[in-house]
Order: structure tokens, then sequence, then C-alpha cells
């Protein structure tokens, strides 16, 4: 087998790693003397196959874009916990090192607890509820580039399929009410439903926009549209404010945390989950809103484009966290809205600027497509 | 002008969510809090390696002179939690004589024990980290109790009677005033001259006097109490102790 390293992607360069590591076992096996008429010939035929090489290099991909997209999003979590304190004039989280290890410490925390699953709950449903959201969560997050270099999968139509993907989260919510057999999970899970879907028309209105003007349902080549030509964030500005408040409501944040009012559905559709189960909702919670960060800045703020003295994935992440703080500084200023006004929020407000913003789009193509 | 300030501070319209009024002012009010929070510090205090200054007039656990406390106990009768009790002490100068003892773990750090104190040898002091292991440990007998005065320490309570507040005087009287003083009255149909109110008087405002009459029986003169009021502080002790109940308190207001 030819040694041959290509880094130019992430999936490429573990490629090559493994099928290194999986050659060198190879020689191992044949310096023992596994050969063709030995017993265990079939196994090193196995291992050092094309196509198992390639499924060590997409399990080794997925382990580190896991850890990477956990460790971003736990650091979001720790930029809430101490943007909010100095919003609120107040200190945030201190444990360790300006508070960095207060998530570590929740972690294992919520680790240490008994499980309890509910009496009269509809068990294998209020366990599958948890793997579902945690397994739409993971796909997004698998879905979504850092770099052009750094991607787990590069698909022609990975927006359509993210926002696919971004759509099944209501099923979730409303299985994980229902199944906990509970009135404030079933009422959280309705909500939770019945704001995600809502919102979800004007983020996908907002997008097409955003197709129209580059041409391209590939985030790469979105991204490379906007280097080239200019950020979408300044024709479709009013699509980007659009595609901003729908995201908050999608991540189910204040002022649109309603299907997990504290003041009036203790937890809404979690209130049932305890232990570790509570602390993977929670994190696939922090890492919807990681992802609309990172949409946000791939399609409007030109993701990975800058200055070259910094490295791309660099940029990407900045370029989230200031999103990001953005939607604390929404947190920290606004009150929990009741269930009508979010609705005619959406439908009176929202999906008409959506609408405006996709004929502005159109409009452009149109008529100045040469210059833009 | 109210209609103003409910026209500003609704951040509703017909329903609909005005965007100035719900947003834009907590963004604002939001935004300022971060600039001063992070140029200068949030206003949290980190308690254990930072403290407030605390001022002199800081009620905390009560604190006492022994030298001056006359053993009224007006504090054992008005403290609210009943956490203040007479004991007998041996003291080195005094003698034998009986102070107040506070159970600190039942105090609600009120102050009226200093309010009401006569001589003001009750006073209220700034420490407030009383915690301890044992329950008898915040037992605070008059020795512990002893705490370095300042003129802060003293409770101050000035008053303004009823009639003059209507008479539209202003100025007030300080405990011990006559105007706001208790004082005692006798009964002297009942009185049998047995002395015990003037030997308990903490002040020695109490002097059996002769009233010029013999008793039928002994053809001794009958001496009956007469009280200087000037000099009495309104402690009760009298009163408690009589065994005909002939002595009575005639409130000032």
């Amino acid at each position: 087998m030819e040694l041959h390293f290509d880094y130019s992607g992430l999936y490429e360069f573990l490629y090559s790693v493994s099928s290194w590591l999986l050659w060198l076992v190879g020689r191992a096996f044949e310096f023992i003397g596994v050969d063709s008429d030995n017993f265990f010939y079939p196994v090193r035929q196995f291992l050092t196959d094309q196509q198992f090489v390639y499924f060590v290099a997409l399990i080794l991909v997925a382990l580190i874009y896991l850890v990477a997209g956990l460790l971003f999003g736990i650091q979001f979590i720790w930029m809430e916990r101490k943007f909010l304190g100095r919003f609120m004039d107040r200190r945030g989280t201190q444990v360790g090192f300006l508070g960095f290890f207060q998530n570590f410490a929740d972690a294992f925390k919520v680790l240490l607890k008994a499980v309890i699953i509910p009496k009269d709950s509809d068990k294998r449903v209020y366990q599958f509820a948890i793997f579902g959201i945690l397994a739409v969560s993971f796909m997004l997050l698998g879905l979504v580039p850092w770099d052009n270099n750094f991607y787990a999968v590069n698909v022609p139509l990975a927006l359509l399929l993210g926002l696919a993907v971004f759509s099944l989260a209501p099923f979730t919510l409303i299985l994980a009410g229902w199944s906990s057999n509970n009135k404030y999970t079933v009422i959280g899970g309705m909500r939770g439903a019945a704001q995600l879907i809502a919102y979800e028309i004007p983020i996908l209105l907002v997008v097409v926009s955003a197709v129209v003007m580059t041409g391209t349902l590939n985030f790469a080549e979105m991204v490379a549209w906007q280097q080239n030509n200019v950020l979408l964030f300044i024709p479709l500005f009013i699509g980007a404010i659009t595609f901003f408040i729908a995201g908050v409501a999608e991540s189910e944040r204040i002022p649109f945390d309603l299907p997990e009012a504290e003041s009036e559905l203790v937890e809404g559709w979690q209130t049932e989950y305890g232990s570790l189960g509570w602390g993977l909702i929670m994190a696939a919670d922090y890492l919807r809103a990681y992802i609309v960060c990172v949409l946000f800045s791939i399609i409007f703020l030109g993701g990975w484009a800058g200055p070259d003295f910094i490295p791309g994935s660099v940029w990407l992440l900045t370029k989230a966290a200031i999103v990001f703080f953005f939607m604390v500084w929404l947190r920290a200023a606004t009150v929990r809205i009741r269930t009508d006004q979010l609705l005619k929020f959406c439908w009176n407000r929202l999906l008409p600027l959506a609408v405006i913003n996709l004929a502005i789009a159109v409009l452009i193509r149109v008529y100045s497509v040469g210059w833009w | 002008m109210a209609e103003e300030i409910k026209k500003r501070t609704t951040y509703l319209s017909r329903g609909a969510l005005k965007p100035r009024a719900y947003v834009g002012d907590g963004l604002k009010v939001t935004f300022r809090t971060l600039v001063r929070t992070t140029i200068h510090r949030p206003n949290t205090i980190q308690y254990p390696w930072e403290t407030l200054v605390k001022p002199e007039c800081y009620r905390g656990r009560p604190g006492i002179t022994l030298e001056t406390c006359i053993a009224c106990s007006k504090c054992v009768k008005i403290c609210p939690n009943k956490c203040i009790e007479m004991v007998p002490i041996d003291h080195p100068t005094l003698g034998k004589v009986k102070r107040p003892q506070v159970n600190v773990a039942r105090c609600m750090m009120c102050g009226y024990c200093a309010e009401v104190c006569p001589t003001d040898a009750m006073i209220v002091t700034p420490e407030f980290e009383l915690a301890a292991y044992t329950r008898s440990a915040l037992m605070y007998d008059p020795i512990k109790l002893q705490h370095e005065r300042k003129p802060g320490y003293i409770v101050h309570s000035p008053m303004v009677t009823p009639s003059e507040m209507k008479s539209g005087r202003t100025d007030s009287h300080d405990k011990g005033d006559m105007a706001i003083k208790d004082t005692v009255q006798l009964d002297s149909r009942k009185c049998i001259s047995c002395a015990r109110c003037s030997k308990t008087c903490p002040v020695g405002a109490i002097t059996m006097t002769d009233t010029g009459e013999l008793n039928p029986k002994t053809n001794k003169p009958v001496k009956k109490p007469v009280f200087d009021d000037n000099k009495c502080v309104s402690c009760e002790q009298c009163v408690d102790v009589c065994p005909k109940s002939c002595l009575s308190m005639k409130e000032a207001m």
C-alpha cells in the first residue's frame, strides 16, 4: 500500500492516517506469519480492506467533530453564564479559571445522579425521545462545516438536509412530552411543537432568499460566493434579522422559551427527565443554539471568510460567538411573551418580512446579477 | 405625568408588542449595565474575602458595659424573642450583682434592649459573624457580652408625643424626659409600709417617709414610699415586687 498523506480535508487526512495504521496492522500480521493458507488470513484481509479503512476514518471524523462541537457548545454555556451575570450586574460562574470548570462540574454532578424513570410513563418512548433529540442535534453538528478543510461531510444539498433535520425536532418534543405522562410535559411539548413548526417557515423563506442570491445549497460554495461578491448580511439585512429572531425561537431561548416556561410549566417537556438524560437534553439545547449561530454566520456573515492571518475555523467560531452574544443580550433584555403574541408575531411580522426579503433577493438577482 | 409614565412603561399597544418599549429600552439598559460592570466591577461583594464597610450604627449583636448597668431588667421586659435573662455574676469590682445574659442564637438584632436602656449600658455592636459549633457557645453571659463603646453604638430614639404633634411643636424628647416617662402611682390605702419597693429600686428613687400618723396598735410612725420621678427609670420592679398590688404605672402617653 502506498503511503500518502492528503491534508486538504479533515476526512482525507484521517483516511490517510487510518489507512497508514491499518497498513501497519497488515504488516504486523505478515510478520507473525499469517499467510494466505493461515486460519487467521480472513481477519487480516478484513482489517486491511478498503471499506474497513473508510469505516475507521468515518468513526475518527465523527469522534473528532463531536468532541470539537461539544467543547464549543460547552464554551457557549460558559459564555451565557458569564455575560448574563454581567448584564445583571453580578459575577457569573466562578469555578476554576474564570468559571470554565463549572460546566464540567455540572456534567459530573449530573452523571452521578440516580436514573429515575416515572412509573406510569411509556418507558421505551420516554428513553427514545432523549436519543431522538440528541440524534437530531448531533446530525446537524456533523452537517455544518467549520472550514474548507475541516468538515465531516460535504454534500451538495447540505443546507436542505440540515433544515430537514432541524424540522424533525418538534416530533421528538411531542414524543418526550407525551410519553412522560405529566400535564406539564404534554403542554410543554405541544407548545414546543407549535412554536418550532411556526418559526420553521420564516427560516426556510430566508434561507430560500439566500439560495436565490448564491445559487447553491452547499455551505462551501455559499461562503465562496460571499468571498467573491459581498456578505449576504448587507443586501439581505431584513432577512438576517428575521433569521436571527426565528433562530432564537427555534432554539427555545428567552423570550421564546414557552416550551419550558419555569414559572408555569416547571421545566416544560423536560420536567420528568433527570440525571444524565436531562444533562444530554440540556447539552442538545445549547448545541441547537450553537448550530443556529453557526448557520447564521455561514449564511449571512461569510462563514470562514476573513483575512488569512487567522485560520478560517477560528473566524467562523468567532462570528458564531458574536451572534450568540446577541442572543444572550436579547435574553437579558426581554421578558417571555404569551403564546398568542408568539404566534401572532410569527405570522403577522416575521412571515411578511421574510417574503419581502425574498422579493429583494429576487430583484437583486434579476437586475444586478452582473456586479454582485 | 402618570399617563406619560404608563405610556412609556407598557410594552403592549392593542395586543401587539411595541418594539421600543419591549426590546429597545431593555437592550439599552442591559448594555449600559454590561459596559459598566465590565469596565468597573459588578455589584456583588465576594463576602468572605471582601466585606462592606459597616456604619457605626449597624445593629449587630447587643453589647454591654457592666459598670453603668443598673440591673433594671427593662431589656428583659422589652425583648421580643425573650432571649435576655438576668443572671448573677461575681464581678471583681462590683461584687455580686445581676446582669443581663443574651441568647444570641435567638436574638433578632432589633436593638430594642439598647433603645430602652435608661443608662445606655446596653449598646448595639457591629458584630454579625456569630456562627458557632454549639448552642451553648451562643449563650453570651454578661462577661462575654461586654464590648468596647463608641458613640455610634448607643441607640437613641427621640419621640414626639401625639398631643405635641397636634399642637404643631416639632421638638422631640430623648429617653428619660419627664414628658414621655411612665411614673409609679401609689394607692396608699392598700400600702402596708413593708418597704420592699425602696429596697428593690435600682436607682434609689423611693424613700420611705413619715406621714405624720401613728399606728394605733404599735404606736410607731407610719412610713409610706415617696417617688422621685426625676430619678425613676420606669423599670416597674417595684410594681412587680409589691405584695399588696398597691403600685401601678401611670402611662405618660
